[in-house]
Parts: structure tokens; sequence; C-alpha cells
């Protein structure tokens, strides 16, 4: 029986894992009818009503929440969940008229109790709110009858009914609110489907929807962060397009194009060098005006946004009726910039930093600000933070000198009018204006209120603004119904439509999380299997798990200790731009970071003995959910990968070794010396460019997921896995060929020769089988280098793998979710290095029984 | 007919083309990054965007790049950080890793128990995510790359120094020395480093290689040497999304790169059979 049993288990062994894994996940496969976006940024959680992140309102905006109001296209208010509204005399009380008839996604039905909970969530002293501060201006909020609703303010704020329009103001419902973050739920033209991590979220119509309906079945959001991917995504055809598309280089390109249009549209973005106007020298308003004098602004649209922006000169987007032309109030004039730097008492310039942010204008940009200012003297250092970096030391900490950075944010000009925001400017006749601005509602008072204020800044050279950027999107030439203009960072598709594509087949079951301990089973029934079939002696086993269990504490240790020391602030990065300390705080509290690192060590490594490994702080689902899930494109790469290094190196290797010193041994250690230098994502970008963008056989990257199929899965794998095992099996070849050399030098292989066996005969049968044996030990190391090291190809080719995710991860400081997958992947490495240890015995009858040494 | 092989070989690494290519390529590449230290044919720091996106010509053989700067400039200025970072990353390791390789095969025991499972324990981290949480975390700068790609170098040297180390304290002349009364340190710096500097050598030239290359694939995700210092890496990276229309600027670093760390690995290859006959290639 027993015999029976480890058979059984033999076999499992020889079944590749991920086969069992393709089983258990096959599925029909769906995708036509649908239109697929790319996005450059994945939400940290889909509920707008509880960060700041502008990529919230890119998915749900209009799509999945709705609010009372709405902002149109041309950046206009119109009514919404409200038909109408009325405003009291003074200013201060609204009366909403509700629509009926209008019901959740969930089935529940909405009425004026739903507009009193969002609106006294969003004020609470526990609120999460990216924009509180315009919440707290609410005294009260009354059901009159279940299609009215009341709203007193505590002062007169002219633009309410605009920002009731804005993101943070969506109804959401009680029941639902609680689990907006990972499953929304609102009134929208589409409901929420699926949120793939690192890779997708995916919306479907509303067939419920109180309005027209809308021509899509199903919005699929792709993320893709990279530049480069984004435009090897468009021209593989993977996206029908992006609503704002990320490498202005390539345009020229896709105009000439005929499957693509180009929209351009008018964007809301300020790009701005900001300038901390409390820290000397930059108090010095001669300072600032010489920065201003000193920077060429056409040169940095030319290099840095490559072309595509207008000139500003204040914090005003050119296409509001209330903007005024500032961009020449400082000329571009080095003398005067001079000047006024001796006049503050800087003839010789000074020393500065300029710190910049991850994206590509901040980071082409900064190169060119950064010369310019040293054409007047001054020198410039160059610090790249991430995101989460940048947020804490400049946005929260105001810890910086100069920084580039993009506002997105329309009409939010009032900023300059808060005391504690990064620019550190104070101006009470600034802040007069603006205090007037919130107390009128009369359009042409506005419009004057908004020019004076944009003057007052222009005049205090507060910062050196540079570009308005255009809102650039790129779609596929069927594609129509899509916002050209961004009065908001927000896509709305309710009236997108794209033309010959089939319907979407009726939706399968999303597939549920992998469980913990069938990971626990497999690895301890592959372990039955492997000792069984080894032989190895009691005491050798025991040192070995030993000395694995200690090994696996001491990691622990050491990456807890790096990681804790960390002097990011997870709360602040998930917040984004315009959170207030107050929400940041409250966020700190709820995600436990005030309790000791003791407590967390513990709670953390007890949690990972029973697969609990806490839930992330960015995507706030189960971080084993996160890991099963990239698992299943990691497993599958370093396998296929795997494969084709040792399909190559192996028998490369043998026959370099079997025709050392002639012709074609000398070709393969060429070829071999050749791919050991080659850098893997070198390999990949010239991957991409000659079988994607070329000739097209693959996809340049992405992954439609194993429920499109077991084809279309491999396909998208295969060139990924190409870079990773070309270097490899080079590698391989080498150790192999050297192994080989090794052993016929040996006498039984010449005695084997001597008794009249042929060439070939002794390679295969006493060479070969010898020369494996300390392969083995390579083999083992490389699969566990395959399986972690491939962060940066599944980056080329954005692969949602594990490599990815702790990438990912890290950048945004998801503390939780990088500690987890570091100790998953040690765990897998000290792993197979046990199995290894253990196949030695099965590969070599010497090594059994041996003793522990 | 081995006999005859093996003097072969011997005659062959007398003047083996392989190894006076990679100690040419070498040479070359540290006497570029030395003349960029005094001349570079453009200034890497000027931009002229008039110039921009120049294709190799007799005025830029390499091209030009965005903002207008030389490709050829900027790889040999990057050549600076490419091999100082290598250079001060192999530099940790052999400096730490052989004193800790020396210590091990000297003391034994405990001490040579609990150096050899630490850097077990470094070898169980995957490489790459390593030093990407160490840059991520201290800061992308050139210093904490040189650390991530340092720390793995370490145990890399000290396994090489204890298991060449501990045959020889069995051999007459250490013998001899300890008769004479002297310690386990002085004999250690003495008569045991002397012996295994020929090891160090061929080794610390493949690491240097895979440091290079370590340095390119850090730069590339944007955690080595910040701008304006130009690296290879990040030339890549920056210029991957202009691969189109611009080929040259992911093509010049690239080939870069590549030939380098070729000529170190060839060196490397031509060194061991020069210095150390026996010993065939690890990892």
């Amino acid at each position: 029986m027993a015999r029976r049993l480890t058979s059984l288990f033999a076999f499992l062994m020889r079944t590749p894992v991920a086969i069992i894994a393709f089983c258990l996940m096959a599925a029909p496969a769906i995708a036509a009818g649908a239109l697929n976006v790319g996005v450059q940024l994945e939400p940290p959680n889909l509920d707008p009503t509880s960060g700041a992140a502008a990529a919230i309102d890119e998915i749900v905006y209009a799509n999945i929440f709705e609010g009372l109001t709405r902002i149109t296209e041309d950046g206009s208010i119109a009514p919404a969940l409200a038909t109408g509204w009325t405003v009291s005399a003074d200013g201060r009380v609204y009366e909403f008229e509700l629509r009926r008839g209008v019901r959740f996604h969930d089935g529940e039905s909405f009425d004026a109790e739903d507009v009193v909970f969002t609106f006294d969530r969003a004020r609470s002293t526990t609120s999460t709110n990216a924009q509180r501060i315009i919440f707290e201006r609410i005294k009260t909020v009354t059901a009159v009858d279940p299609l009215t609703v009341r709203i007193t303010l505590n002062e007169p704020l002219g633009a309410f009914p605009i920002y009731l329009g804005w993101g943070d103001a969506v109804i959401v419902a009680r029941g639902s609110a609680a689990t907006n973050a990972s499953h929304p739920i609102g009134t929208g033209p589409f409901k929420f489907k699926r949120w793939r991590k690192g890779a997708s979220v995916t919306l479907v119509r509303n067939d419920a929807y109180w309005g027209r309906r809308p021509p899509l079945d199903q919005i699929n959001f792709i993320f893709i962060p990279d530049p480069t991917a984004a435009f090897a995504a468009l021209m593989a055809g993977d996206v029908d397009g992006f609503p704002n598309y990320p490498a202005a280089e390539n345009l020229a390109l896709i105009e000439r194009d005929q499957r693509f249009q180009i929209v351009f549209g008018v964007g809301e973005g300020e790009t701005l060098v900001a300038i901390n106007n409390a820290h000397p020298p930059f108090n010095d308003i001669r300072i600032r005006r010489a920065l201003n004098h000193a920077i060429d602004k056409q040169a940095v649209i030319n290099a840095g946004l490559f072309g595509y922006g207008t000139p500003l000169g204040s914090h005003f987007s050119p296409h509001h009726p209330a903007y005024i032309d500032l961009s020449d109030r400082y000329a571009y004039d080095l003398a005067k910039a001079r000047r006024l730097l001796a006049e503050a008492g800087f003839a010789d310039g000074f020393s500065t930093t300029l710190t910049l942010p991850p994206p590509a204008y901040a980071r082409r940009g900064g190169e060119i600000i950064a010369a310019q200012l040293e054409a007047v003297g001054i020198d410039v250092r160059i610090r790249n933070l991430e995101w989460a970096q940048w947020l804490e030391q400049v946005f929260s900490n105001k810890s910086y000198d100069l920084t580039i950075v993009s506002h997105t944010e329309p009409l939010d000009i009032d900023i300059y009018a808060r005391a504690d925001y990064y620019f550190q400017y104070q101006n009470e006749n600034f802040n007069r204006v603006i205090s007037a601005l919130h107390e009128t509602s009369n359009t042409a008072q506005r419009n004057k209120l908004y020019s004076q204020a944009q003057r007052i800044l222009a005049d205090d050279a507060v910062n050196i603004w540079i570009a308005s950027s255009p809102k650039i999107a790129v779609w596929s030439s069927d594609v129509s119904g899509v916002w050209a203009n961004a009065p908001l960072q927000a896509n709305d598709f309710t009236k997108a439509d794209i033309a010959n594509r089939a319907p979407v087949l009726a939706a399968k079951a999303t597939k549920s999380a992998f469980p913990i301990f069938t990971v626990w089973l497999i690895v301890a029934a592959l372990g039955a299997a492997a000792i069984y079939f080894s032989r190895a002696s009691p005491t050798f086993l025991l040192n070995r798990l030993v000395g694995m269990a200690a090994t696996l504490a001491a990691a622990s240790v050491v990456i807890f200790l790096l990681i804790e020391v960390a002097p990011g602030d997870p709360a602040a990065f998930m917040m984004g731009l315009n959170a207030d300390p107050e929400s940041i705080a409250a966020l700190k509290a709820e995600l436990g970071l005030d309790h000791s690192a003791l407590v967390r060590y513990f709670t953390w490594v007890g949690g990972l003995m029973t697969g609990d490994f806490g839930v992330s702080y960015t995507y706030r689902v189960p971080v084993a959910d996160l890991i099963a899930e990239r698992f299943w494109v990691s497993l599958p790469l370093a396998l296929l990968a795997f494969v084709i290094s040792t399909a190559i190196g192996i028998p490369a290797g043998v026959m370099a070794a079997a025709r050392r010193g002639r012709p074609g041994g000398r070709a393969i250690i060429t070829a071999a010396q050749a791919g050991v230098a080659v850098p893997n994502f070198w390999l990949a970008i010239m991957l991409v460019l000659i079988f994607a963008v070329g000739i097209r056989w693959f996809s340049a990257g992405g992954f439609p997921g194993w429920d499109t199929g077991l084809i279309p899965g491999l396909k998208a794998l295969f060139l990924p896995a190409i870079a990773l095992a070309l270097p490899q099996a080079a590698i391989l070849t080498q150790i192999m060929r050297t192994s080989m050399l090794g052993v016929m030098d040996n006498d039984y292989v010449r005695t084997a020769r001597a008794k009249g066996l042929s060439h070939d005969q002794v390679l295969r049968r006493h060479a070969l089988r010898n020369a494996l044996i300390p392969v083995l030990t390579i083999l083992g190391l490389q699969f566990g280098f395959l399986l972690a090291g491939s962060i940066i190809v599944e980056n080329v080719f954005y692969l949602p793998g594990l490599g990815r995710l702790v990438f990912q991860s890290i950048v945004q400081r998801d503390l939780i979710v990088v500690k987890s997958i570091v100790m998953v992947l040690v765990f897998i490495v000290i792993l197979t290095a046990f199995f290894i240890d253990l196949a030695y015995g099965v590969v070599d009858p010497r090594l059994r029984r041996r003793a522990a040494s | 007919m081995i006999g005859a092989a093996f003097t072969a070989k011997q005659q062959k690494s007398k003047r083996d083309p392989g190894f006076l290519a990679g100690a040419a390529i070498t040479l070359t590449f540290i006497a570029f990054a030395f003349v960029a230290l005094f001349w570079t044919p453009y200034d890497v720091a000027a931009l002229d965007i008039g110039a921009q996106f120049s294709a190799p010509s007799p005025g830029h053989w390499f091209g030009t790049n965005h903002l207008g700067r030389d490709v050829l400039s900027m790889i040999m200025v990057g050549a600076q950080t490419s091999i100082s970072v290598a250079f001060l990353a192999v530099g940790i390791g052999l400096v730490i890793g052989v004193s800790l390789g020396l210590c091990a095969a000297a003391f034994g025991g405990f001490v040579d128990e609990a150096l050899m499972r630490s850097g077990d324990l470094i070898f169980a981290f995957p490489a790459i995510i390593l030093a990407i949480l160490i840059t991520a975390i201290f800061g992308a700068t050139a210093t904490n790359a040189i650390i991530a790609i340092g720390v793995f170098n370490i145990p890399v040297f000290a396994r090489l120094t204890r298991g060449a180390a501990l045959p020889l304290w069995t051999a007459g002349f250490v013998m001899a020395a300890r008769t004479a009364g002297k310690n386990r340190f002085a004999i250690s710096v003495e008569h045991i480093f002397p012996n295994l500097a020929h090891l160090l050598i061929v080794q610390a030239t493949i690491q240097f290689s895979l440091a290079i290359l370590a340095e390119a694939g850090l730069a590339y995700v944007g955690l080595g040497a910040q701008p304006p210092t130009p690296s290879w890496g990040r030339m890549l990276a920056e210029s991957q999304t202009m691969v189109s229309f611009a080929p040259w600027l992911v093509l010049f670093p690239g080939l870069t790169i590549f030939v380098f760390v070729l000529g170190l690995n060839l060196l490397g290859d031509g060194l061991r059979h020069r210095l150390d006959p026996r010993r065939e290639r690890g990892l």
C-alpha cells in the first residue's frame, strides 16, 4: 500500500504543477465587444470618497459612481442624481431635487437617506476623504422627503454645486460604502466586475441604468505604467487606446498609422517648478524672479514635453474664460536674472537641490531646468524620488528647495491660500481674494477675482509655471464617443462606442482565491516523495531540515529589520497629492502602524505560517490572494524559461565538450560567451522591437489571463521566457561543458572507449549521467533565479507576475506585500536547494544513505 | 592523446586570442573612462535642443538623444560610473569576503560555521530583489548601488578564500611557520593569502563583469546613479520609448554593456588559463 502511495506521489511529481493549475482555471474565452483602455497608473483602491489618487476617478467617475451633479466634457455643470436645485438668497442653503427610480448596482434603491449618509460620512472626524476640507463647510444635511435633500453651509460657497460634481462627492450607499474600495457599488451606467491586481479592472454594462443605455458591453482598464510598453501595447493591438497617452515622443509615428486617431483636448494640468517660498534664499522675491527669468519655457516644452504644451505665467488653465496670459511676465533674460541675483546678494550664484518625482515630464524637464539654472550660476543637484518619498518629503514635510510636478485638479488656484501647503506661500492680499471668491456665485464677479488671483501669484513669482499640457488621447480609429477634453481627471465612457465588435458573451464566475493549505499539502507531498526516493539518512534529513528552518528564521528577521527602517509613510502615499494631514493620520490608525515593531513582527510571522499574510496597504485585499494570483504568471514563465534554458544549455554543453577543439565546439563556446554578456532587459527590448513592433508575430506584452485559453497565455509568455532563458542557457552551456570535460578525463571513460564503445556511446552511457550531477545544483539555483529574478523582464513586458508585484509594492511602499513576497521567494529558493540536495540521492546512488557532513 | 591535448592547451593559452581580445577591450574601456575625465567629443551637460534626435553621422558617431546630447560622449562618461561602481562593489566583496574567509579557515569551529551560514543566508535572497529593496529604501544613489552589489560579493569571496585556504593549513610551509611560533593571524596574512592571490584575481574579474551587469540593471529600473550623471542602464531606460524612431539610442548603450562584459569575461577566462589551470569556472 505504502509502495502504491509513493508511486502516486511520484506520478504527481512528474506532472508539471502548472498543468494542474491550467485545469483548475480553464474557462471559455470572452473578449469581444469590450473596449480595452490603457491607463498609466493603477489606482490604490476604487473608492473615490476615501483617497485622492486621480487614478481612481479615471476608472469609476461617471462610469460606476455618480454625484448629485456632474461635470461635463466642456467643464460645465449638469444635473445627475439631482434633477435640479435651488439656492437661498444668502447663498447658504441648497435644496436638491433627486431623480426618481434610481437603483444601486446591488439592487438597493437610491433616495435622500443615501445623500445624507454620503455627506455625513465625508465630513465626519474619521473621514479619509481627500476633500474633507470642503465637506466640513456643511453645517447640516437633512432629508426633507425621500426625493428632496436640504444642505446648509456654515458660510456661502459659490462653487458648491461644482464641488458636488467632483469624484470625492459621489453618492454611496450605507450598505456598500465600507467595501467600495475593493468592490465599488454605485448608480452609474457600468457595474464593477473584476479587479486583477497589477493588471486590469473590468466593468460591464448596468442594464438597470436610469439613463440612456450605454453602447459598450464591457470596459477593460489595463494598467501600463511604462511609456515604452504603452507604445508597444498600442502597436500590438492589446489596447484600443489611451485617454492620456504617456509617450508623446511616438505621436509623429502614430499619426502616420491609419489604424489610430490622435485626439487633442484641453487638459487641466499645470506643469510647474514649485519653489519652497519659506526656504532661504527663495524667501527673497528677487531670487524667485531671477529663477523665472532664467528659464526658457519653450525649450523645456520642446525637450521635456516633446513640444506639446502652452507656456504659462500663472496657476490657471488657458481654456477657462477667466484666464489671462501672463507667460511673458518674466521674459527669458539671463542678464536680468544675473542682475536680480546680484541685487539679492548672490552674484556668484548658490547651490540648491531639484527634487523630481518619477513621471517622464519631471525627469526629462528636470535635466533642462537644471542646465538652464546653471547658466546663471546656480549649482543644481538633482534628486530623484519615488512617489511615496516625494509625497512624504516634499508634499508633507516640505523639505525641498525646488521640485517639478503637474497639478491636475481643475480650478485649484485656491491651494495657494492654504496655510500649510508645500509651496509655503503667504500673502494676505491673495487670501482675501480667495475668500471673496468663496462668497460669490456671480460668474462675472468670480472671473474678475480669478484674474486678480492669477496676477498676484505671477507678481510674487511664487513658482515657475512652465506649461499647460494638452490631454493627448490615442484611440483605435473605430472608437467613437470618448471625451476629448479633461475638465477633471475622468474618463466618461457613457457614450463611447466601438465599431465592428461582437457583443460580449455571458459573464463567467471569477476564480476564487488560492487556498494556502493546498500549497502546504503540495509542498509536503513533494517533500515526502523526494525524501522517499532519495533514501537519505534520518540524521542527514534532520540536519538539513533544522538548517532550513534556521535560515528561514534568520531571513525573516533580516527582511523585517530592513523594511521597518524604510523612511516612507504608506498612509501619505495612499492618500495622494491633495490629502490633508488629518486624513493621513486617520488612515495610519486604521492600518495599525502605531503598534510596536516586536508585535508587528510576531503577528506577521504567525500569519505567514497559517496563510494569513495580512491585508495589502494599497490594494486592500489579502496579500495571499495577491501572491496566488501573480504566482500563476510567474511560475509558468519560470518553468517555460527553465525548459528553454535547459533544452538549449544541456545539449549545447554536451556538444561543445564532444567537439572540443573543433570548429563546432568553438562556435558553441563563442555563442555562450556572448550569451553570458547580454543584459536580459536589453535583449527583451530588442525582442519586442523585432518580433512585436517589427514583424508582429507576438504581442508586445501584457497577459490575457489563462481564462482566455492555454495558447494565448503561452504566447504572451514566450518572448519574456526567451529573454530570461537565453543568458541562463549560455551559463548552463559553459557549466555543462566544463563538467563533461572533467568527466571525460576519468579512467572509466577511457576504459569504456578502450573496450570498443563509440565516442557517442561513451558520452551517452558513461559521461553524461555523471556530468549532470554538479549541473543539478546550477539548475536549482537557476530556477530560483528565474522565478525571483524576472523583475526587470516582467516590467519590460508588463506581465502581472510576482516580480512586478514586488517592484510595484516597493515603489508604493506597501510594506506588508513586500515583506511577504520576499519571504515567499526566499522560501522557494531554500526549498529548491533542499530538493536539489535530495535529488543528488536519486541521481547518484553513491550519495544515498550518506551521513550528515 | 590526453597528454597531447594538454600541451596543446598550454601552448594555446600563451597566445590565446580570447585573452588578448579581452585584455584589449577592458583596457580600451578603462582608457575611454579615463580620457572622459578630461575630454569628450561634446559636453555631456550641455543641451542642444536644435540637434535633438540626430542619427549617427560623422558629427555624432552614435547620434544624439532627445536633449541633443551626444550619445558617444555620454557612453564615455557613463563608463566612469559603471567602472567605479563595479570596482568599489567588488572591492567591498574582496576586502570583507577575503578577511572573513581567512578567519573561517584559520579559526574553524564556531567562527567558521557562523560565517559560512551567514553566507548561505545571503545566497538565499534573490539578489536582484534585495538590491532593489536596499536602493529603494535607503535612496537611489550610486553609493547604495555599490553597497547592494557589494553585499553579494562578500560570500562569494569568503567561500572561495575559505575553500582554498583550508588545504593550505595542512601544507608543510604552514606547519613550519606554526612550529616557528607564528600566530594564526600572521600566518594567514604572510603565508596563506599570497598563495590565494591568483585565484582571487581570476574571481574578481568575473565578479567585476557581473557587477557591471548588475549596475546596468539597477540603473535601468532607476535605482543607480542619478541624473545628470550619465549611466548606461539609465540611457537605455530613458530611450526605450524612442526606440521606434531613434533606435541608436537603445542600440549603442546596449552594445556597449555587451562588449565590455564580454571583454571582461574573456579576460577572466584567459587569466584562469594562465594563473590557475586546474580550476574551472563556477557560476
